[in-house]
């Protein structure tokens, strides 16, 4: 159903030319002329209700009045629920509960009574009409083409640049370092140096550096920061750890969330023999293993532990790390293992981090080592 | 007796009792009496001995079972009839069908029984909450047996364990804990291969409690030194008040409170609908 | 002095000579006033997408006078109990005062997101109206380039949006946003860490975002919109095939009076269904989610919906991890190809698809004509399959959801979506393709042999015959002459007339009582196999009724 661009138009013109002069001209005449001059024709208009006062117009004249009164009816009840209506937070339920869905409901009655009045208003009682306007699309005239084209041209030669081929040279050569002088502030102030501090291969969990000039191992913490035995952590029980600096728990130290599991002994037999394999000889400390809860693939915090299966599921993406196997992964899209944080009792019988975590912790990046 | 026959017996007449006692017979018996008279004193004193042997040596059940009481009893025989076919005589567990409940706790019993998720229909990769077929009392008295089988967890007393509980402090256990598997708003999420953690919405004060304490199937173990019989009370309270009981403020149905999933599908379903509705009546003949 | 009468009639008039005097107005007034508009129901779609960014921006400028964008640490204490004392940041904290303190805050939060809904979802609809009906040939393709990055700007905005409150879900969000900046290859590292301000989460990237949410998108946007509607109305809209209509002509009704009221009528509906939304559906309970903490996250997380389908390709990639063997070893993770690759690909082949076709079809005319989808099969189809993949995508991304409430395994899940991926869309290529071709024959065939009248009339010799209607004159055959104009065939009795249903109503039938009897029953000869005549003219009919060369109303 291809149509060529070059067809004739088909002329929808009146025969004769109107003078706007002419006084016996109704105002639809005077709109008909001013159309035909816009390459509008109308080739249909009907009134709806050409005799004035039909049952039917009257019916529909008050259906839309209806709507619009309403719409002033619901509106005004929207005033009154926003104004008197309980509306502050109580726990439990109250009518306080009901604010926001009487606000929305009057509002929302009042705007569709308003839209189905005036659509029925436009649709009903506005006169049917079809009109037939050309597109006169397409390409300009082949006149206005050559004009443009040659003035444009003009306007090149006049500059002169291929005449003075140093100006253009220089032009480009001179402004391009402009255009990056007005990046450079904004670019240059945004970039930072992801490896500052070694921030990326650091976590809260690096051994702190005592006034002494020692190093003092980080102790693993509730989220209140207190400090963690053996025995709070039951058997199959799993904790979420934080380190015991200020502010460990924060988000500061995004990346120190860690999840403190303790195994059965089969499993803790299992895992221990796995560490061994991969060179993790000390990590655990009895049946205790610590792995860091931020997930390898896309860094949500892994935490669904299946006591069980012995699976650490994370809710983001479904990869499942099989903590009893250096928590690699065995399904879904994470392709590297959990970082083990390794750990030990100190001598007041509560846990610290033996060291700083041996991996990267979190999401893979290009040059991770 | 001395005075076996009718002379004897008048002869007997004329002593005192203790004298007849003391000196026995007055005339001696014939040889077949004293013979019947042996054999039955033997008999006599075999049937004692055995009969004491009997009464005081240890019997073979007493063996294997501790003294249980009354309770106990009952729940015994409630779960040698429904029970013992995948958890074994005395709990021990059975290979392949069902673990032993040895060290489980009236806790586990009273959340595994009480939601109905045991006795299990079937094997599957996870028990599910259905009707419960005991009642009450005899929940009690399961949980009552395998506590004194083998010990284990078990709830305190009450049936509010909220009294008391601070729902901010709650809350935030909740998200750290909790919310990871059973979502934020409390409706469950699904593990890994079939496996899913339930919605809290059925459960009770005391289900909340014992399933955090005794971390039932896939579920962690969340003992009381972890979480302490306090911040438990927190946490319930903050399910049970801050996130069931209380009302939606945003609207009158809270699209199941899924987040983004359901969101969608109700702006497709409902707000695409009604205005693809509305521009065919505009545009249409009316 | 003497005082000059005030004649208000003449006000009008006055003013408006006063400013024609100084704008020279009334011509462009005039040509705007009679622009002829099509009319067909699936014009307004695109409108749909336009009232409720309008619904948006002034729902979101009531927002930013109450919002912090701070990541600031403070502890709460307004009235909603049970965060009361906890630490969060300012943003979290001003979202809840929104919510519980601001009076009428929250159904103006609501009525932002469910716009902010709409508005995506209105621009995916739209935009498959105009794929389908092929309105993005020549010479519309720029229309097209700025609709489809209207798309994605539409993305970018939600995005910084949800984002804004700082709650555990949309802090999630942000964590796998930074982990897809982090996987980019060389640069991944420092992107994240430039735009974060340092290493995940920092302290600003709220503020970026608030920005970014409130000025340089909407801004952008903006533009976009105006470009795309000057586009519209300078080349003006497409319009169906039909009587009276050619390349060359817009049939339809002038912009005034009529069009513009359906305008504003359709903006109230717009707004109105937004607010009832807003009303009736919770959305975003942020209260529910608590402030983001690294080490939170709940089960069933999900991003909005336009961008759920990204999290449904991250979830189905599988664990391919390419590492480079040069000097220290690099890394290119999994997370790379289904989060930063394909989204490119996507808008690569969105933006360049009606130069494809163009070149594919060697088609270089300009069209203002649409094509019935049935027309166009392989575009058509490639369209099936493109709907196909974008749901099944997003159907992944609430893969959890599903797998829990309608008790199927996780893992069965994902690998039915990695499957599925593959296999669904080909197949919904073929399908719809045939589907096409079929109805392609059909419309012909009716052309042929005329509507199906459900007469059944026995001829002598024992055989049923149906009795057809033809919709014209026929040849010796008997078989239609009329040929196929691209435009619907009227398939049923009550179809016939003048290409509007003669039985007024849309779900029931409004019925009118007979005003004439109807003219005396002729009895058919069987042996002359005649085919019947058209029935006559409804002359019983009120001329209010008649329907006469109409706009095209299917």
């Amino acid at each position: 159903m291809s149509t060529d661009i070059d067809t004739t138009t088909q002329q929808h013109r009146q025969p004769a030319q109107v003078s706007l002069d002419d006084p016996r001209l109704t105002s639809f005449d005077v709109l008909r002329e001013g159309a035909r001059r816009d390459d509008i024709e109308i080739v249909h208009y009907e009134p709806p209700f050409p005799v004035s006062g039909t049952r039917a117009e009257r019916r529909i004249s008050r259906f839309v009045a209806g709507l619009f009164l309403l719409a002033g009816l619901t509106a005004t009840a929207f005033l009154v629920v926003y104004i008197w209506w309980p509306w502050e937070y109580e726990l439990g339920t109250g009518i306080s509960k009901f604010y926001t869905p009487l606000l929305g409901v009057s509002l929302g009655l009042t705007l569709l009574a308003i839209g189905v009045g005036i659509l029925t208003w436009g649709k009903k009682l506005l006169p049917h009409e079809v009109a037939i306007q050309d597109r006169h699309d397409g390409p300009s005239s082949p006149d206005d083409r050559k004009i443009t084209g040659g003035t444009l041209t003009y306007m090149v030669d006049e500059l002169g640049v291929k005449r003075r081929p140093l100006l253009g040279v220089s032009l480009l050569a001179g402004l391009a370092p402009v255009a990056a002088v007005a990046a450079a502030p904004l670019v240059g102030g945004l970039i930072r140096d992801p490896h500052t501090d070694n921030q990326m291969a650091t976590t809260g969990w690096e051994p702190v550096e005592t006034v002494g000039g020692g190093t003092e191992l980080v102790r693993l913490t509730r989220e209140d920061g207190s400090p963690i035995r053996p025995a709070d952590v039951s058997v199959g029980g799993q904790m979420t750890v934080f380190p015991g600096i200020p502010g460990g728990h924060t988000n500061r130290y995004a990346d120190s969330p860690t999840l403190l599991i303790h195994l059965r002994l089969d499993d803790a037999r299992t895992a221990r023999e796995n560490n061994e394999a991969v060179g993790k000889p000390d990590y655990m400390w009895g049946n205790y293993i610590a792995y860091s809860k931020i997930c390898t693939h896309a860094g949500c915090p892994a935490s669904l532990y299946e006591q069980q299966t012995n699976r650490l599921l994370c809710p983001c993406h479904q990869s499942q790390f099989l903590i009893t196997d250096n928590a690699k992964p065995v399904f879904g899209p994470a392709s590297r293992r959990l970082p083990q944080l390794p750990i030990s009792v100190d001598d007041e019988g509560f846990f610290v981090a033996t060291s700083d975590y041996t991996e990267i912790v979190g999401p893979d990046f290009w040059e991770r080592p | 007796m001395t005075s076996d026959t009718p002379a004897d017996r008048r002869a007997d007449r004329g002593r005192g009792l203790l004298a007849r006692l003391r000196s026995g017979r007055a005339t001696p018996r014939g040889r077949g009496r004293r013979r019947l008279g042996t054999a039955v004193r033997l008999l006599a004193a075999l049937f004692l001995a055995g009969g004491a042997y009997t009464v005081f040596a240890p019997g073979l059940q007493a063996q294997d079972t501790p003294q249980l009481s009354q309770a106990a009893e009952d729940g015994k025989a409630l779960f040698d009839q429904s029970c013992i076919s995948c958890h074994g005589r005395n709990a021990q567990g059975v290979e392949g069908r069902g673990p032993s409940l040895i060290g489980v706790g009236s806790a586990s019993v009273e959340f595994q029984v009480g939601t109905g998720r045991m006795p299990m229909a079937r094997q599957e990769a996870q028990a599910e909450r259905k009707p419960v077929v005991f009642t009450e009392e005899e929940i009690r008295q399961l949980g009552q047996y395998i506590q004194e089988l083998g010990g284990g967890p078990q709830l305190p007393d009450g049936e509010m364990l909220r009294t008391g509980g601070d729902i901010a402090v709650g809350g935030h256990l909740y998200r750290i804990n909790c919310s990871s598997c059973h979502a934020f708003s409390g409706g469950g999420g699904a593990l890994s291969s079939g496996k899913y953690a339930p919605s809290l919405e059925p459960a009770t004060d005391r289900q909340l409690y014992a399933a955090m304490l005794t971390g039932p199937q896939n579920m962690p173990v969340f003992g009381d030194n972890q979480l302490t019989p306090e911040q438990k009370r927190d946490i319930i309270a903050f399910v049970q008040e801050g996130l069931k009981t209380d009302g939606d403020p945003g609207g009158l149905a809270n699209l199941g409170r899924y987040g983004p999933v359901t969101e969608g599908i109700a702006i497709f379903l409902v707000g695409i609908t009604v205005l693809v509705f509305a521009s065919l009546w505009i545009a249409g003949k009316s | 002095m003497k005082r000059r009468k005030f004649d208000a009639r003449a006000l009008p008039g006055k003013a408006a000579g006063q400013l024609d005097d100084r704008f020279q107005a009334a011509t462009p007034l005039r040509k705007l006033l009679n622009k002829v508009f099509p009319d067909h129901w699936s014009f307004l779609l695109g409108e749909i997408a336009l009232f409720s960014f309008v619904v948006v921006l002034l729902t979101g400028v009531y927002l930013t006078f109450f919002f912090d964008p701070s990541m600031e640490e403070v502890v709460y204490d307004g009235s909603y109990a049970p965060l009361r004392g906890i630490p969060m940041s300012a943003a979290y904290a001003s979202t809840l005062d929104i919510s519980f303190d601001v009076r009428g805050g929250l159904i103006m939060r609501q009525m932002h997101h469910w716009g902010a809904l709409l508005f995506m979802a209105s621009i995916v609809v739209h935009m498959l109206r105009v794929f389908f009906t092929g309105a993005f040939r020549k010479p519309r393709e720029a229309n097209w380039i700025i609709g489809s990055l209207l798309f994605w700007v539409g993305f970018l905005a939600g995005f910084t949006g949800y984002s804004l409150p700082d709650d555990g879900l949309s802090g999630t969000g942000l964590r796998i946003a930074s982990a897809i900046m982090l996987s980019i290859p060389v640069i991944g590292s420092w992107v994240t860490s430039s735009i974060f301000g340092g290493e995940f989460p920092g302290t600003i990237i709220i503020s970026r975002f608030y920005i970014a949410h409130v000025l340089l998108i909407p801004g952008l946007l903006v533009a976009l919109i105006s470009a795309h509607l000057g586009l519209v109305f300078k080349q003006k809209h497409t319009q169906w095939p039909g009587p009276g209509r050619t390349n060359d002509n817009v049939v339809g009704e002038r912009m005034f009076p009529r069009y513009a009221i359906k305008q504003g009528g359709f903006f109230m509906i717009v707004f109105g269904v937004v607010a009832l939304m807003a009303g009736v559906f919770q959305i975003n309970p942020v209260w529910l989610f608590g402030p983001y903490e690294a080490a939170v996250v709940s089960a069933a997380s999900q991003p909005d919906w336009y961008v759920m389908f990204l999290d449904g390709s991250t979830r189905l990639m599988p664990a391919w991890e390419l590492t480079i063997p040069i000097g220290d070893g690099y890394v290119i993770p999994p997370l790379f190809w289904p989060t930063v690759v394909l989204p490119g690909i996507l808008v690569m082949l969105s933006l360049a698809y009606p130069f494809l076709e163009a070149r594919y079809t060697k088609d270089k005319a300009s069209h203002n004509l649409l094509q019935r989808p049935r027309d166009v099969p392989a575009r058509t189809a490639v369209g099936a399959m493109a709907v196909t993949f974008f749901i099944v995508l997003t159907i992944s991304g609430g893969n959890d959801v599903f797998a829990d409430k309608f008790f199927i395994s996780l893992n069965a899940m994902t690998w039915a979506g990695r499957i599925g991926l593959i296999l669904l869309p080909p197949l919904a290529y073929y399908v719809t393709y045939r589907i096409c071709l079929g109805l392609q024959q059909h419309d012909r065939e009716v052309l042929a042999h005329g509507v199906e009248t459900g007469i059944i009339r026995r001829l002598p010799d024992g055989r049923f015959v149906e009795v057809h209607q033809p919709l014209g004159p026929t040849d010796e055959h008997g078989h239609g002459k009329l040929e196929y104009v691209g435009w619907v065939v009227p398939k049923k009795m009550n179809r016939l007339g003048a290409l509007g249903p003669a039985v007024k109503g849309f779900f029931f039938p409004i019925e009118k009582p007979v005003q004439v009897p109807p003219p005396a029953h002729v009895a058919i000869d069987p042996a002359e196999e005649q085919p019947v005549d058209p029935p006559p003219a409804d002359k019983d009919k009120k001329p209010a009724d008649r329907e006469e060369i109409s706009s095209g109303s299917r």
